[in-house]
């Protein structure tokens, strides 16, 4: 009786989780085995990570801070990828969203209430705005959304800085860099965590039962898969990958506004913070499920979080990056080696197996 | 140098940077791979010239660190989505990912630090004398030569005008067509694929030797984004990616000209051109003409892995 | 092997030369068979390909390889070109034994196949597609060389071709001549054709079956996959029958029938051979014959003059013009590339028109979405499942769905019930008889019959008025072809109009009341397969237009074949 390996169309659920469990770790040993190279000990260092992460409330509430803009921004990415679009741009929409709230949090005065909803209603507006031209390219001429929502990611990161440093500048305020401080606060829920972590929650349960329960749902995700079958059972594919993309695009907006108005209180450069980049990660490791945008973004924020405590131990912050790279591409080899088993010899049954789509979203650029 | 001259001349230096790395993508992609992570190549490329030549004063040196780290990258980048076939956007953007943070994290040491040895103006004998054009074009180093007229023409003439480019395109367009007529399917992939890579660290080094000169975490700005996007707009042939590259240097060098000259526009919005320019190339022309669209087709296998055994 | 000494071999052993006294005859001078496969075997996935299968082909032998879908025959073929590599047992080429690893070696040993999807580059030309992977291609081309090259190769073989066409632009037909082309180029001594009448039309194939005897007139052989019985007997040589993976026998064309090879394939006796027409007679159910068409005065489904322009700009579907009653089964015939994936998607309302009207039970639906055409109650058996009709990576539950999952009980107010779908779901397998592991695993795990089992019972279910089945025998063994056949009639008989485009004429003359036959997008003519003979569909099928045509035709001029 010889074994072999064989692929299957899909993977068994079992060895997909497996194999993503196994890409995390091994990319963490891989990160831990290049500090130690350069002489700093991985393991005290690793201690002193879970220790500062978890070790106090103050640490806590860093980690929560952390982990709404990237729900916000990995549902942002997820759901896109339910209608096959890949949207990289979070980070633009993200610098979108802070850069209209700021404008209204900083120059519209009224009672709290109204600023507040207004400042999310031009968050939404500002991630929108921003996802429009490449949703319609995608949509009405092929264009690959890769490209054109990365471009402007560019442009909106130099837009925050240019106001945050030039007319929006706060008095006296060469040296900081920054506009004034917004007046308007999200309320706080515990210390500095504010109401914007249970809100980003919600909306994840949210997304992920309307995508379930609901007929739209259901045509988002036949949309997604196969737009030829929707097509073939009247269902508006165009319009739902326009909407879809937009609502993407809004939700990254959300988390601009969320981060600008809760966290920081500041429109300056950089306030994105890769959380748009790193959204695109928390997505792909919850592969097809909404919920698992939440565990996902929580394992990523404690990623993000270690960054930060390591380099005030003198590594780089931007390994983080390299690391969240390194735990992407294991991912990427991880879920393609799960697709294979081991086979006996001899088949079972005489079924004809054919081959299927790959998961993701296509590679191919042009629709 | 009168405005017009010296306008053109920062152009064409700007623009070398992503024709090469977009050189590098148009061989990748028309074996049938997308190589998201040219961004995270160029920075590892930038940061080795800058190491290379520091450490040795030598700028060819420079160029072949930068040479051997993205030919390094390049073969485990074919390995993992050419051998192991995952998915390739996803492994591209983990590439730029590591590349930018590694690059980041270990040139923290040389920021700044200029760079002591750099490649100079080699004016070509007649041609510069040319007026405007002449010192645009043909005073520029020996780098821009082989850029601008060098690899776009031999790589054209490769593509298309030799059998062996024909069984290039061949497995970019229809693997399962060009492995039932016995060619090496898996072998071509790996060869481009690496050499688009080494093409894309070259670049950066080509950034830090020939442009900046000097290397500065972010430094890249982008331009590997604009390099693949470049490709997609030049309908995957090396002369358009090399004309589009050109247009991009001429809005990075209206840029700095606005900046120098303290045009009302500030200097942020002014750096936005680029990035703008691109975009608009990428969406007009495809939304205008459906026939564009045909002619400029990306090779139909693009971004698929072949499975000779699949049913 | 000498011959006469294998079982395989039924040839007679060589001729003995006359003995001379006291001499023994001198040994018979055999040369060994050209291609020996000896214990194949070969799985994938859930299947067992091939098992232990010898075959043995000889020189100046035209051999055909017979059996139904998933018999086995397209996997063996793969083996021997290349493409895969056996589980077990050997390869043999003149006497040698041979080890492919990849297909550059099995055409370095004469090994050439015309796959039945074509292995052509199609935004290459015809002549770059020649040329690729070719020794003779010199190290720097020029697209005059080639051309002239090529005309010169087509002139010498006696296969016509234009070798500066795109590939996209050509026709079927045109395409396996040059997939021939480029095979026989590289000096193939076997030729391999899988499945090659499938795309042509009658004479076409006539002209086909020519070239492969004047082939194998030189000492070469041809291997034919097929699984169309009459055309094998005609051309072939000797016949292997392969069922289940396994070689059940081998013969000689001439000592076999259609009706021995049939049960050989199956098994056991065919019933496809009964008219299908009386097939409710037959179940005894007591329904009368069939209603007249004329019954129904208003057409439930009508074509006016649909023209249909592609994108490239070339007519796909020129002046069609079609009627179809409640309880009548109108068959679409002629080969596949002429129209009928067009067709299918505008009688769906999947496909917009550039001119003429598409009505329904005498309304214009020109206009309206693929939804309205289903809520008005037609449904659609589409040609390529896996592309249109399913989502390959949602559940089987999500799939069942596809149809009425805007109605209730699924879906009430805006809300989709799964546990409604899952119960869809559930009666569809039933009555599809596909046994389904777990409902929420996804569809693409599913075989490629089931899947279409599966497809072809969720239209059926909305099909009240009329029902479009495009290829649906596609991928389904004899018995389940029969069932699904067996459905049609009673559809029919419960007053649902049903189009059936098959490239199977023998499916169509056995169970459509009336029969249009498509060339080039047009119909050329509308037949009762009652009354018209071969011939009649012959010419219709290669473009002639049909004389006693039905009312609706409107005479047009005769338009020149490409």
């Amino acid at each position: 009786m010889t074994y072999r390996l064989q692929r299957f169309p899909t993977p068994l659920a079992t060895s997909a989780f497996a194999a993503r469990t196994l890409a995390v770790v091994l990319a963490l040993l891989t990160a831990g085995a290049a500090l130690a190279l350069t002489g700093s000990s991985p393991l005290s260092l690793a201690r002193e990570v879970v220790t500062d992460t978890f070790g106090s409330a103050f640490a806590l509430e860093d980690l929560a801070l952390l982990v709404s803009p990237l729900i916000l921004t990995g549902l942002s990415v997820s759901v896109a990828l339910r209608i096959g679009a890949w949207n990289i741009g979070a980070e633009g929409q993200f610098n979108a969203g802070s850069l209209a709230a700021a404008g209204i949090g900083l120059f519209v005065p009224g009672p709290p209430f109204v600023i507040l909803s207004l400042m999310l209603a031009a968050g939404i507006g500002g991630g929108v705005l921003w996802m429009a031209a490449p949703a319609l390219a995608r949509a009405y001429a092929g264009v690959s959304e890769i490209i054109t929502t990365l471009l402007l990611n560019f442009v909106a990161g130099l837009l925050v800085y240019w106001l945050a440093t030039g007319p929006w500048l706060a008095p006296g305020g060469r040296a900081i860099g920054t506009t004034a401080r917004i007046v308007v606060d999200i309320p706080e829920l515990w210390d500095e965590v504010h109401w914007g972590l249970p809100a980003a929650i919600l909306l994840c349960v949210t997304l992920s039962a309307l995508l379930r329960f609901t007929r739209w749902g259901y045509e988002i995700r036949v949309c997604g898969s196969n737009p030829q079958a929707a097509r073939y059972a009247g269902m508006p594919v165009r319009r739902h990958l326009i909407t879809v993309m937009l609502l993407s695009g809004g939700i990254a907006g959300v988390a601009g506004m969320v981060e600008v108005a809760g966290t920081v209180h500041h429109l300056q450069g950089g306030i994105s913070n890769n959380f748009g980049y790193l959204g695109i990660m928390v997505a792909v490791l919850a592969r097809r499920s909404t919920l698992g945008v939440l565990a996902s973004a929580l394992f990523m924020a404690v990623l993000l979080n270690s960054g930060i405590i390591l380099s005030t131990r003198g590594v780089d912050v931007s390994v983080v990056l390299a690391v969240t790279g390194l735990v992407l591409l294991y991912t990427a080899i991880g879920d393609e080696i799960a697709h294979y088993r081991i086979v006996r010899g001899a088949a079972l049954s005489a079924r004809a197996a054919e081959a299927a789509p790959k998961e993701y979203p296509p590679n191919e650029l042009a629709e | 140098m009168d405005l017009a001259t010296g306008l053109l001349h920062t152009a064409v230096l700007a623009g070398g940077v992503p024709a090469l790395a977009a050189l590098g993508e148009v061989l990748a992609e028309r074996v049938g791979v997308i190589n998201l992570g040219v961004e995270g190549l160029m920075a590892l490329g930038a940061l080795s010239a800058v190491v290379a030549v520091v450490a040795t004063s030598n700028p060819y040196l420079g160029l072949l660190a930068a040479l051997g780290v993205g030919l390094a990258l390049g073969l485990v980048f074919a390995f993992v989505t050419v051998q192991i076939r995952a998915n390739q956007v996803l492994c591209g953007l983990a590439l730029t990912l590591l590349g930018t943070g590694l690059a980041a994290a270990l040139g923290k040491p040389y920021s700044g630090t200029p760079v002591p040895a750099l490649f100079g103006p080699v004016p070509l004998p007649y041609l510069s004398r040319i007026p405007v054009l002449g010192p645009a074009f043909f005073a520029q180093n020996i780098l821009v030569y082989v850029i601008y007229l060098v690899l776009p023409v031999g790589l054209h003439y490769l593509l298309f005008r030799t059998r062996h480019g024909l069984h290039l395109r061949a497995v970019g367009e229809n693997p399962a067509a060009a492995d039932a007529a016995g060619i090496p399917v898996q072998r071509l992939r790996f060869c481009y694929v690496a050499v688009g890579a080494a093409l894309a660290a070259v670049a950066g080094a080509y950034l830090t030797l020939c442009f900046v000169p000097s290397w500065s975490e972010g430094v890249v700005g982008g331009r590997g984004w604009i390099a693949v996007a470049l490709v997609i707009f030049a309908g995957y042939r090396p002369i358009n990616a090399v004309a589009g590259a050109l247009l991009f240097g001429t809005t990075t060098a209206l840029g700095f000209l606005g900046q120098a000259r303290n045009w009302p526009v500030a200097a942020p919005v002014l750096s936005m051109l680029p990035y703008l320019a691109t975009l608009l190339l990428l969406i007009v022309p495809v939304a205008a003409s459906p026939a564009m669209r045909r002619r400029m087709a990306a090779p139909a296998a693009l971004g698929l892995a072949y499975f000779r055994d699949e049913r | 092997m000498t011959a006469g000494t294998s079982p395989l071999d039924p040839s007679p052993p060589a001729h003995p030369l006359p003995a001379r006294l006291g001499q023994p005859p001198p040994a018979p001078q055999v040369q060994p068979p050209l291609v020996q496969l000896r214990g194949i075997t070969k799985t994938f996935p859930g299947v067992i390909a091939c098992r232990a299968v010898d075959l043995e082909v000889g020189r100046g032998e035209i051999h055909a390889l017979l059996g139904e879908n998933g018999a086995g025959k397209s996997t063996l073929m793969n083996i021997l070109t290349g493409i895969y590599q056996p589980d077990a047992g050997e390869i043999h080429i003149d006497g040698v034994r041979r080890h492919f690893a990849a297909p550059k070696d099995a055409m370095a040993a004469g090994i050439g196949m015309v796959h039945q999807h074509f292995k052509l580059v199609a935004s290459f030309t015809v002549a770059e597609n020649i040329h690729l992977g070719w020794e003779h291609t010199p190290a720097r081309i020029r697209a005059r060389d080639l051309a002239a090259r090529t005309r010169r190769l087509a002139d010498s073989l006696g296969l016509a071709v234009r070798p500066d066409a795109r590939i996209d632009e050509l026709s079927t037909g045109e395409q396996q001549r040059v997939e021939i082309l480029r095979v026989l180029a590289r000096r193939a001594r076997v030729l391999i054709l899988d499945e090659p009448t499938a795309v042509l039309s009658p004479s076409d194939a006539q002209e086909l079956f020519k070239t492969l005897k004047a082939f194998v007139a030189h000492g070469n052989a041809v291997i034919l996959i097929s699984h169309k019985l009459d055309e094998v007997l005609k051309v072939a040589d000797r016949i292997s029958v392969l069922r289940g993976g396994r070689r059940v026998a081998t013969e000689k064309a001439l000592d076999s029938s259609a009706s021995g090879l049939a049960r050989l394939m199956v098994g056991h006796d065919l019933v496809s051979g009964a008219n299908l027409r009386g097939a409710a007679r037959v179940n005894g159910a007591g329904l009368a014959t069939h209603p007249v068409a004329a019954a129904h005065a208003v057409p439930v489904l009508e074509l006016r003059d649909i023209v249909v322009i592609d994108s490239t700009g070339r007519t796909r579907l020129d002046r069609v013009s079609l009627k179809l009653h409640g309880g009548e089964i109108l068959g679409i015939a002629g080969v596949t590339g002429n129209g009928q994936k067009e067709l299918s998607q505008v009688v769906s309302g999947m496909l917009p028109v550039s001119a003429g009207a598409v009505m329904l039970g005498g309304k214009d639906f020109s206009r309206r979405s693929a939804r309205d055409f289903a809520a008005f109650g037609l449904g659609h058996i589409p040609e390529d499942r896996l592309q249109s009709g399913l989502a390959a990576a949602l559940s089987v539950i999500d799939n069942s769905a596809l149809r009425e999952y805007a109605r209730p009980p699924i879906s009430r107010k805006g809300w989709y019930r799964p546990a409604k779908a899952r119960v869809l779901a559930q009666s569809i397998a039933v009555a599809a008889a596909v046994s389904v592991a777990d409902f929420a695993m996804p569809v693409a795990n599913l075989s490629g019959g089931n899947q279409q089992r599966i497809v072809a019972r969720r239209e059926m279910r909305i099909a009240t008025r009329v029902l479009v089945a495009a290829y649906p025998s596609r991928g389904l063994d004899v018995g389940a072809i029969e069932t699904m056949m067996r459905y049609f009639v009673q559809l029919r008989d419960d007053g649902v109009g049903v189009i059936l485009i098959s490239e199977e004429l023998d499916e169509l003359r056995n169970i459509a009341d009336r029969i249009a036959v498509m060339c080039q997008g047009a119909i050329m003519g509308v037949l009762d397969p009652a009354t018209a003979s071969i011939a009649d569909f012959g010419l219709a099928l290669a473009g002639q237009r049909h004389g006693a045509t039905a009312p609706l035709e409107a005479p047009a001029p005769q338009r020149p074949r490409d």
